[in-house]
């Protein structure tokens, strides 16, 4: 088998991971942010010389590199994309604008209006009509959209997004005003809504539409450069794109829609995680990252990372594709710390990598959440950090916390710091809630899985405020992002609109809807190389009660191969209501047997499986215990006390330790809470148990 | 009578008894899982609800109170309404004994004369007792209900004469006893209900405050009853420390302001309210001594619950946004509510409409008294349409439909100092989530033909006022509509020299020769393909708009929010070319001119 390659690509460091056989090799370079295809060929260049080849064979030996990467999304924190026009429904262009009514924050009147991607003086109305059944209510009136297209033309747009009503129906007159912009502007970037997003309501697939036209010229060019240089270099496969849905795809798949490269970050995280979490026999998860700045957390039911589309409002616009669910809490490594009108708040700020924390010895002032975790002694000024290429230093940080929290709080250094350590605590806490909530998920059901540089370091305090009685941290913790884009499979997942009462639901429609998408994910799926018949297709529908506003997605069918629709048969609908009312009570506490549940549509995942990562789990080594390489000065949530350490790379499968313990690894550090023990397992991962009822 | 019970429900309570003390850290912590928990409380009805005012409108409100009837914590939701649960709670809390309260119990209570807001919300709550069998805390969640099985659908009529018109008043009526549902008192709420998903929608208000009292218990658990008896003091003292920080850096003086609402569904023209802010150190008094109080006022009767909830919602936008949103902030304010006036009414009155008119204009006249020393903040937190035009009719089974016309819009989005107005609404309704074309059409037999800003609607200004949309809407099918117009002849005021907000306007069977404006309340059936144009008011602008930024009005103008007349005739700025070239420049010296011209004329 050759090699695979797994990339991420961070605000600082490129992560990769190479696999071989059963082999994983990890590496990191620093970002290069100007063209971060280079830092991709350096890595790449690097994992050659580490197998002892040049860049050439080694790519020439390369089956797959997938990647996920975060330029859709500096695009939008940087607002540097295409100059973009919008067509719509005449009376329909400022949907864009009025969000559907929604704000941030209900509270405060000073926040100010997102930066448009596409500002109104663009954004165009054209006479045209279609209904809610597909019919054409009033024809498209080609000579206004013409004058339309001629002041965009006028205003110099790059990127045109078309969107009208109910174009997920009948797109005849989206089609139509894509030829009349071609003819006048040949060589603008088209997005259009029932390509981007085939469904309704107007307000998410407008917005969709048009983020999709904003980075789509920056996301093409990147990829299209990207596979150049790997090109050039000697690599001949496809280049595998991550999503935000979790799954891979090609560039062609993505031509169409590179919106769904956006927050494709921390999806390759969660993917890595349901992969790992499937070996280590726990498929009910709460994943964690955290890291310097920020703190993602993320779910997986069954194994499964389900991606959910809709609501997903990201840099402050609307995205509706299917997203990997992550909520992102600015709490890091880098969150600074600061006492104000009696209460001390941690992050969002953050101390960034420049300054970075006071501990860096980089000129930092402001006390932050590593600094705090020095004090407490969680983290050691003798260890090597991040991998040895410095160590922390204890100077000016006692007098940064004094300043800041210890000082205003009225209390000594060592007080502030565990106070700063509590709250980021609660923070996080609040944030998984916050997220279960919106999944109807229990904490204490979940297993608790933890990466990221920082966090071992609180996972298993969180899982105790959680109720949470188990936790694991993988050995390759910090470089677990890329380990992630190589466990993620080819997959397509779209959905239609079809609003009907569910035992009204038309067969034929039914079947015709799915055939259409199943028809789309073959076609890309088998020009990227995979086997017709090794696609595997879960087909879905979305069914609500009436007047409910949003949808539960229930299973319909999964074949292999994707043209078998002979599950859609005259008593699919039966069933479906069935499994809905079922789901219902589950998620909601109740079904209502009284009330006839609509059909809002369908549903395709479509996938197909290639070489991953094979994680293994098992706890069979003989239990042992470890020796302490020495002991430090550390609070660990109940005082001072010597904690003894250990060095992690010593540490064997079999190696049982009890908090309170530290373990240090070459990226990261595992703290074992009193109340815990830390387990190695067979494939020297890290699995820490609380003893039951120790409160 | 209600005053009496007002006073006696609005009355400060005392802090929870308890020897703990507590660390602001181990507080803070503890106001964290109250807004989470309520966040979740609100989250599981918002999925699970049926009634698109719950689950689009977002009209769900969760709150958790303490044993003393304290607002102890809440989630998103509107503002105005997140401070209403608490007084239908302490009718309940009253009768703990008569009602025998325990462990697994929920109760509902809508009644404006007993603490409630107006019929629709219905408050569920579920107490939280510890080991002893002691009250703790109470889960409670509000949420607006698609119908009150009054005389009209939808629980609002243009001419109601008393609360019973409007439809079933609960003080309190325990549904689950010790986790039991009581079928019989269920049974007969859905009855008295004309939407058959309104059985879902209680379900799912029952199923979420157990949820919550759930959660709260397994906090009761893990942090010990004491500390978070302790916490809640300490938050409440806090947010009332905090607020009154604010109030002791605003200068003292006495700040009126009076607004007025065309009239009332009957015709009584130019209802009032009044109010003074009076700033004393760190005292804020807001005193609505001299609002309307006429007897014959039809349905402009806002319920005393309802007038101190607007009220602390305007106020709490004018402060730190951080601070603590709880009891705190009744403890730092004092409030003079007039008994009879249209803002505490004598019992029985109705009570839906007040909750639009006059419960938004005791938010803006507060707004406008404090604009002279808040101009950052002063942004009116209102929504100034009588109502949307709401319409009904029946499917081919008989079954009763209402689209309640909450449809994509602009209206009121007012400046502030250094802002511009933006968006659909002011910011405490931006978890009100309007509906959209493409939903509406696939339910109901409605046509949207168009719905954008219209140029020149938000008030002229240094900082300018979103302008407002213009709705036209078609129905396919013989409906019957409701709808009450105001704000055409007292628009949303502009402030510190700002131009008012245009003014509202709504047509009937546009396009017909029967054509006309709904000049007030109309009750009115329409044939199948009866077109409505509802113009909504925009914001108003903020300070004079001779001094805006002239770039600024060249953008606008090229934005089409401006036009190239308005330019001249209300901000002073000379332009050349045209919009269709995107060529406009700015003539430097002839606005120059202009603006000095007008600056000397004015004064």
């Amino acid at each position: 088998m050759g090699y695979r390659i797994g990339i991420d690509i961070g605000g600082t460091f490129t992560d990769f991971a190479l696999m071989h056989n059963e082999t994983l090799v990890l590496h990191k370079n620093l970002s290069t942010p100007e063209d971060r295809s280079l830092g991709v060929l350096q890595g790449i260049e690097r994992l050659a010389e580490l197998e002892g080849l040049s860049l050439r064979d080694m790519l020439s030996r390369v089956d797959a590199i997938t990647h996920g990467t975060t330029v859709a999304d500096n695009t939008l924190i940087e607002m540097n994309g295409a100059i973009t026009g919008l067509l719509t429904t005449e009376g329909f262009r400022d949907e864009l604008e009025l969000r559907r009514g929604y704000k941030e924050d209900i509270w405060d009147v000073r926040l100010g209006p997102p930066t448009a991607i596409v500002p109104r003086r663009r954004r165009l109305g054209v006479p045209e009509r279609v209904l809610f059944d597909g019919t054409v209510h009033s024809p498209l009136d080609e000579d206004a959209a013409r004058r339309a297209i001629a002041r965009l033309a006028k205003q110099g747009v790059e990127s045109v997004a078309i969107c009208t009503l109910f174009s997920f129906t009948n797109p005849a007159h989206e089609l139509r005003l894509a030829q009349l912009v071609k003819e006048q502007m040949p060589d603008v970037y088209l997005s259009l809504s029932h390509q981007v997003l085939p469904k309704s309501p107007e307000f998410e697939r407008v917005s969709t539409t048009a983020v999709n036209g904003y980075v789509g010229p920056r996301v093409s060019q990147y990829i299209d450069r990207l596979v150049e240089r790997l090109t050039n270099a000697g690599y001949q496969k496809q280049l595998l794109l991550m999503q935000s849905n979790g799954g891979v795809m090609t560039r062609d798949y993505l031509r169409g829609s590179p919106v769904r490269v956006l927050a494709s970050g921390p999806a390759g995280g969660v993917i890595g995680s349901a992969a790992f979490g499937q070996a280590k026999n726990a498929c009910e998860l709460l994943c964690v990252d955290m890291g310097g700045t920020s703190y993602d957390v993320s779910v997986i039911r069954g194994g499964q990372a389900p991606a959910q589309s809709g609501w997903n409002w990201h840099h402050r616009h609307l995205v509706a594709v299917p997203m990997v669910q992550v909520e992102t809490l600015g709490a890091g490594g880098g969150s600074l710390c600061t006492a104000e009108h009696g209460t001390l708040h941690v992050g969002p700020e953050s101390a960034g990598a420049d300054p970075g924390p006071v501990c860096y010895g980089r000129g930092g002032t402001h006390p932050t959440v590593t600094d705090a975790i020095l004090v407490l002694g969680l983290l050691s000024e003798e260890a090597e950090f991040a991998g040895g290429s410095f160590q922390l230093t204890r100077e000016g940080v006692d007098e940064a916390l004094r300043q800041h929290v210890a000082g205003p709080m009225g209390y000594s250094v060592e007080d502030a710091a565990f106070d700063c350590w509590r709250v980021v605590n609660a923070n996080m806490t609040q944030a998984v809630r916050r997220l279960t909530a919106e999944k109807g998920s229990n904490p204490k059901d979940l297993t608790l899985l933890a990466y990221g540089g920082n966090g071992p370091v609180f996972a298993a305090i969180q899982a105790q405020e959680l109720g949470i009685d188990r936790v694991l941290v993988p050995r390759t913790s910090p470089g677990f992002s890329a380990t992630g884009a190589l466990a993620a499979q080819p997959s397509i997942d779209e959905e239609r609109s079809y609003i009907v009462p569910g035992m009204e639901a038309d067969i034929d429609r039914l079947r015709q809807l799915w055939l259409e998408l199943a028809e789309h994910a073959e076609r890309h799926l088998v020009k990227a190389g995979f086997q017709r018949d090794a696609i595997h297709c879960r087909y879905q529908l979305n069914l609500r009660y009436p007047g409910q506003n949003w949808s539960l997605t229930v299973d319909a069918a999964e074949t292999l191969g994707s043209g078998d629709l002979s599950f859609v048969t005259d008593t699919l609908p039966a069933q479906m209501i069935q499994r809905f009312h079922q789901l219902h009570e589950v998620q909601y506490g109740h079904a209502r047997d009284g009330e006839a549940p609509e059909i809002t549509g369908v549903r395709l995942l479509a996938a197909t499986n290639i070489p991953r990562p094979t994680f293994s789990g098992g706890l069979t080594a003989e239990q042992k215990s470890a020796v302490p390489g020495r002991q430090r000065r550390a609070n660990l949530g109940e005082g001072f006390q010597d904690v003894p350490i250990y060095y992690g790379p010593d540490l064997q499968p079999g190696h049982c330790i009890p908090g309170p313990a530290i373990i240090e690894e070459a990226f990261a550090t595992i703290v074992v809470y009193p109340g815990w023990t830390t387990y190695l397992d067979d494939a020297r991962d890290y699995e820490l148990r609380r003893i039951p009822n120790r409160d | 009578m209600s005053y009496e019970v007002n006073r006696r429900l609005a009355a400060r309570r005392p802090a929870m008894t308890t020897s703990t003390t507590v660390d602001p850290v181990t507080a803070h912590i503890v106001h964290g899982a109250f807004e989470t928990i309520c966040f979740e409380v609100a989250t599981h009805l918002g999925r699970a609800a049926s009634s698109a005012i719950i689950n689009q409108s977002n009209e769900r409100n969760a709150s958790i109170i303490d044993a003393h009837g304290r607002l102890a914590g809440i989630s998103v939701g509107i503002p105005q309404l997140l401070f209403i649960s608490p007084l239908a709670v302490r009718w309940g809390l009253e009768n703990q004994e008569a009602d025998d309260w325990g462990p697994g119990d929920v109760f509902v209570g809508n009644d404006p004369d007993f603490g409630g807001g107006h019929l629709p919300d219905y408050t569920v709550y579920a107490p939280v007792f510890d080991d002893k069998g002691d009250l703790v805390l109470i889960q409670a969640l509000q949420a607006h209900q698609g119908d009150t099985g009054g005389k009209d659908p939808g629980g609002f009529s243009v001419d109601s004469t008393d609360i019973f018109s409007e439809g079933m008043g609960i003080p309190v009526l325990k549904l689950l006893h010790r986790g039991t549902p009581r079928r019989d008192a269920i049974a007969m709420l859905v009855r008295n209900n004309r939407f058959p998903s309104f059985a879902g929608d209680i379900a799912a208000m029952i199923s979420a405050v157990q949820a919550g009292a759930a959660s709260l218990q397994a906090l009761l658990d893990s942090y010990g009853v004491e500390t978070i008896k302790a916490a809640v003091n300490h938050n409440i003292d806090q947010t009332a420390q905090r607020f009154r920080a604010c109030v002791s850096d605003w200068p003292d003086g006495e700040y009126p302001a009076e607004v007025w609402i065309d009239q009332d569904t009957a015709g009584n023209p130019d209802i009032h309210v009044k109010v003074n802010c009076i700033v004393d150190g760190d005292q804020l008094t807001v005193d609505m001594s001299g609002s309307d109080s006429r007897p014959e006022l039809v349905n402009v009767w806002n319920t005393f619950s309802n007038t101190r909830g607007y009220a602390m919602a305007q106020l709490a936008s004018m402060v730190d946004p951080d601070i603590n949103k709880n009891e705190g902030l009744f403890y730092a304010v004092d409030m003079v509510i007039p008994e009879g006036s249209i803002l505490q009414p004598p019992d029985n009155k109705p009570a839906a409409l007040g909750a639009f008119h006059p419960a938004v204009e005791v938010g803006e006249a507060i707004c406008i008294a404090l604009s002279c020393i808040l101009p950052q903040r002063s942004v009116p937190q209102v929504y100034k349409l009588g109502m949307p035009n709401a319409v009904i009719g029946f499917d081919d089974n008989g079954e009763m439909w209402m689209d309640q016309g909450v449809d994509v819009r602009a209206s009121d989005g007012s400046a502030a100092q250094g802002l511009d107005g933006w968006g659909a609404m002011c910011a405490g309704l931006g978890n009100l989530i309007l509906a959209t074309a493409e939903d509406a059409e696939s339910r109901f037999p409605v046509l949207n033909h168009s719905r954008e800003m219209t140029t020149d609607t938000g008030g002229a200004g240094r900082w300018r006022g979103q302008p407002g949309t213009c709705n036209v809407k078609q129905v396919l099918e013989p409906v019957s509509a409701m709808t009450w117009m105001v704000s055409r002849k007292h628009p949303l005021r502009g402030l510190n020299g700002g131009d008012d907000a245009s003014p509202y306007s709504n047509h009937f069977l546009v396009g017909t020769a029967q054509e006309f404006e709904v000049e007030n309340a109309l009750n009115a059936q329409l044939p199948a393909g009866a077109i409505t144009r509802y113009q909504y008011g925009g914001g108003a602008g903020f300070e004079n708009p001779l001094r805006r930024d002239p770039v600024a009005v060249k953008e606008d103008v090229l934005d089409e929010y401006v036009s190239v007349q308005a330019a001249h005739d209300r901000y002073g700025v000379v332009l050349t070319g045209s919009v269709e070239n995107f060529d406009i420049e700015i003539d430097s010296a002839k606005t120059q001119a202009l603006r000095e011209r007008r600056l000397r004329d004015n004064a």
